[in-house]
């Protein structure tokens, strides 16, 4: 019975062991091995050229540390990183975006690690700085200058027309009327990544201030809700109304972002909603193309005239529970050298700026000029709470007005409920 | 030569001190204890309380999870996965048989690689298939639809994924196709044990194909059926990957389920409502699988 009973207890031990036996114990130091950091991001959070891992393969040949890059679908990643946080199983660097010091945005200053005292921040612009830094400790390292995102259209299309850049939302519609009875759809829109479509509703902010210059303080305090600001839902309506008037065209409900460049430079599609870096892209897939036979104008959504200004990009982050917090830096050290920043910039064409002064913009003067001539306004979701971590909701329920599963008022009284709820479990002063 | 007294622990004749000691089972009780009835037991509690990330000190809430669940927001939920369970799990019943009827025939050709390639969507991920899907499914540039024009069907290439209507079926479809090979297999097994001898007899009396499959072939398959049941009805109320690499529980919400919720709660740091969540889905899920082995044990008795 006695020996019954030990051979019990050690097959007990022995399994109980097996299932708590954690595979994180081994490190390189303990190992010999070469160190791999886990690089987790969504797809927008690099360069789709795949620079950024070139660079890291300059990187592993330099110093033997190999990064390991797991990139997420856009509309997964958010959650996915945030389970992973919660969990402690996020990768050694996150990419995330920024501001991150909304009551609303990801916790990065209790997840990571902060680089107070690194040599690049002496470098980078002081509104990308404060992007990733909370109570005036910096987290994280960013590289895109501010995104602005405009309507780019083939100028070609417009001057057999005969069309004009439209400045209100009854100009828009017609000229995309005259672009669709050409047969040509006129917007390109994509709500597969699940944020595209939202851009309309919060990339207008200059609208709400120009009414009311307080008005992102004022929702944040609770002083006023979403149903205050009648060009929201003005837009959001205008939204379905493109739905409906068929000036997204047919596949829209399917398009992914990274689809955009093939219809843009077969002249299927008009007009895009992107930054003005895109200009570059279509250049480099379709040659026969000038980066000058396109030109922008501002969203006129709800007759908006301002362009909306995001001092903020994804940024990169070390995970304070990674092991290899040391080497993680030494990576973003290296990632800031100004050889590599320029590596990177020509790598990424998208982007027309990089918030490093070092490196110069790719505006044309044309580009510069349309900018200055223009009012700029800071956006909604880098102002204001319990925006910008719905984004992808609000894409889910631009998605479902779309279809016909709801409707304009809905969609806006989901986004308010998600608002306050978000606050509440937050126990927001400005809600309780 | 006898069988060894060991094979027959649970026969009365058997003393007791010859059986298993109880305490045998003392690991097992543990780690059952330790991982599944403790952690159940801890989330039944947590989802009466406010239990998020941004704050450790929980507060008591009462119902107002439960109140907040049966709300239009989260019932829609519900009601796709009861819905996507039901369908799932008749169209896998249905089509496997068909499909295990069909693989035991003399006529079919090379049938164990025929009954291979049934089998080989089950050994692949969910989000692989979803993906694949995804692409093929595309409404301009998908393998489907650009099949269906080049036949001349054109009417029949439809928005799979995006169209309101027949975005649910769609999702069902795919599952199905991956799951019914499965099922085959299992019932394949089940057509094979019931003995030939049933068959002969009733030929002899002159039973059509028909007769012979209700009277002899689902009588001696209830067990396995009531197995297969189980497993499509547990599978079907826990649908998460496919759901979710298919359409995200889009266009919209109109293919969320209830595990598509859960994970969107956690995400949000509202860890209680999908705690909550989860307890309402094991509450269906022991109901349903309640009422269908009761069913299917009812039927073997009237037997």
């Amino acid at each position: 019975m006695m020996k019954k009973l030990i051979a019990l207890a050690l097959v007990t031990l022995v399994m109980m062991g097996s299932v708590f036996a954690n595979g994180k114990t081994e490190t390189a130091a303990t190992t010999g091995k070469a160190v791999t950091l886990t690089f987790g991001s969504h797809q927008s959070g690099l360069p789709n050229t795949g620079i950024v891992q070139d660079i890291a393969k300059d990187f592993e040949a330099k110093t033997g540390i190999k990064i390991d890059f797991q990139i997420s679908p856009d509309a997964q990643w958010r959650d996915l990183i945030k389970v992973k946080l919660d969990s402690g199983e996020a990768p050694d660097i996150i990419c995330v975006d920024t501001p991150i010091d909304l009551m609303s945005s990801i916790k990065m200053a209790k997840y990571s690690v902060p680089l107070t005292g690194e040599e690049f921040y002496n470098r980078m612009t002081k509104e990308s700085i404060a992007a990733v830094s909370e109570n005036g400790v910096p987290y994280g390292i960013t590289f895109p200058g501010p995104k602005m995102w405009l309507v780019v259209y083939n100028k070609k299309i417009f001057s057999d027309l005969g069309l004009e850049i439209p400045t209100t939302y009854a100009d828009f519609k017609k000229v995309c009327q005259s672009i669709l009875d050409a047969g040509i759809t006129p917007l390109f829109e994509c709500t597969t990544n699940g944020w595209h479509q939202v851009l309309p509703l919060f990339e207008t902010g200059g609208l709400w201030l120009k009414d009311d210059p307080e008005i992102y303080n004022e929702l944040n305090a609770n002083k006023k809700d979403l149903d205050d600001i009648p060009q929201l839902l003005e837009i959001i309506k205008e939204q379905k109304e493109f739905a409906t008037l068929g000036y997204f065209g047919k596949d829209y409900l399917s398009n992914t972002w990274e689809d955009k460049i093939e219809p843009i430079g077969t002249g299927k599609v008009a007009m895009v909603i992107a930054e003005l870096g895109i200009k570059t892209e279509i250049v480099k897939a379709y040659p026969q193309y000038k980066t000058s036979d396109f030109g922008q104008f501002v969203m006129p959504w709800a007759d908006n005239q301002i362009i909306g200004v995001n001092p903020a990009s994804n940024a990169y982050f070390i995970n304070k529970e990674s092991k290899h917090v040391a080497e993680a830096k030494q990576f973003f050290e290296f990632l800031a050298t100004h050889e590599n920043l320029q590596k990177r910039f020509d790598g990424q064409i998208d982007i027309a700026s990089m918030c490093w002064p070092e490196i110069s913009t790719r505006f044309s003067e044309e580009e510069n000029a349309y900018i200055k001539s223009k009012e700029t306004a800071r956006v909604v979701q880098t102002s204001v709470n319990y925006i910008d971590n719905q984004w992808m909701d609000v894409g889910k329920d631009l998605e479902s007005m779309f279809i016909g599963a709801s409707t304009p008022e809905q969609v806006l009284q989901t986004i308010m409920n998600r608002r306050n709820e978000q606050a509440k479990l937050q126990r927001d002063p400005g809600w309780n | 030569m006898p069988a060894p007294s060991y094979l027959f622990i649970k026969e009365p004749i058997m003393n007791d001190n010859k059986t298993y000691s109880w305490h045998f089972a003392i690991g097992a009780v543990v780690l059952y204890f330790v991982f599944f009835f403790l952690p159940g037991l801890i989330g039944i509690g947590l989802s009466f309380t406010d239990w998020n990330i941004y704050f450790d000190k929980l507060k008591f809430v009462g119902l107002e999870n439960y109140k907040k669940a049966f709300t239009p927001e989260y019932t829609q939920y519900i009601g796709h996965t009861i819905y996507f369970t039901i369908v799932t799990t008749l169209l896998k019943t249905v089509i496997g048989i068909a499909l295990a009827l069909l693989m035991i025939q003399s006529f079919i050709w090379a049938k164990n690689v025929q009954r291979m390639v049934i089998f080989t969507p089950q050994v692949m991920s969910y989000l692989v298939v979803g993906l694949v899907f995804k692409s093929m499914l595309h409404p301009t540039r998908g393998f489907l639809n650009n099949a269906l024009r080049a036949v001349g069907l054109d009417s029949l290439a439809k928005n799979w994924l995006t169209d309101l209507s027949i975005v649910f079926p769609t999702v069902m479809v795919v599952d199905t196709w991956k799951g019914v090979g499965y099922i085959m297999v299992v019932v394949i097994a089940g057509l094979l044990s019931i003995s030939d001898t049933y068959y002969e007899a009733a030929e002899i009396d002159g039973a059509n194909f028909f007769q012979k499959f209700t009277k002899i072939t689902l009588p001696l398959l209830l067990p396995i059926i009531v197995n297969i049941t189980v497993l499509n009805v547990t599978y079907g109320l826990r649908v998460f990957d496919m759901v979710y690499s298919l359409t995200n529980g889009g266009p919209g919400n109109a293919t969320g389920v209830i595990n598509t919720a859960v994970y969107k709660e956690f995400s949000k740091g509202n860890l209680a409502m999908g705690t909550t969540l989860s307890n309402i889905l094991f509450i269906i899920l022991i109901a349903m699988v309640f009422v269908v082995i009761k069913s299917m044990e009812n039927k073997e008795v009237q037997q």
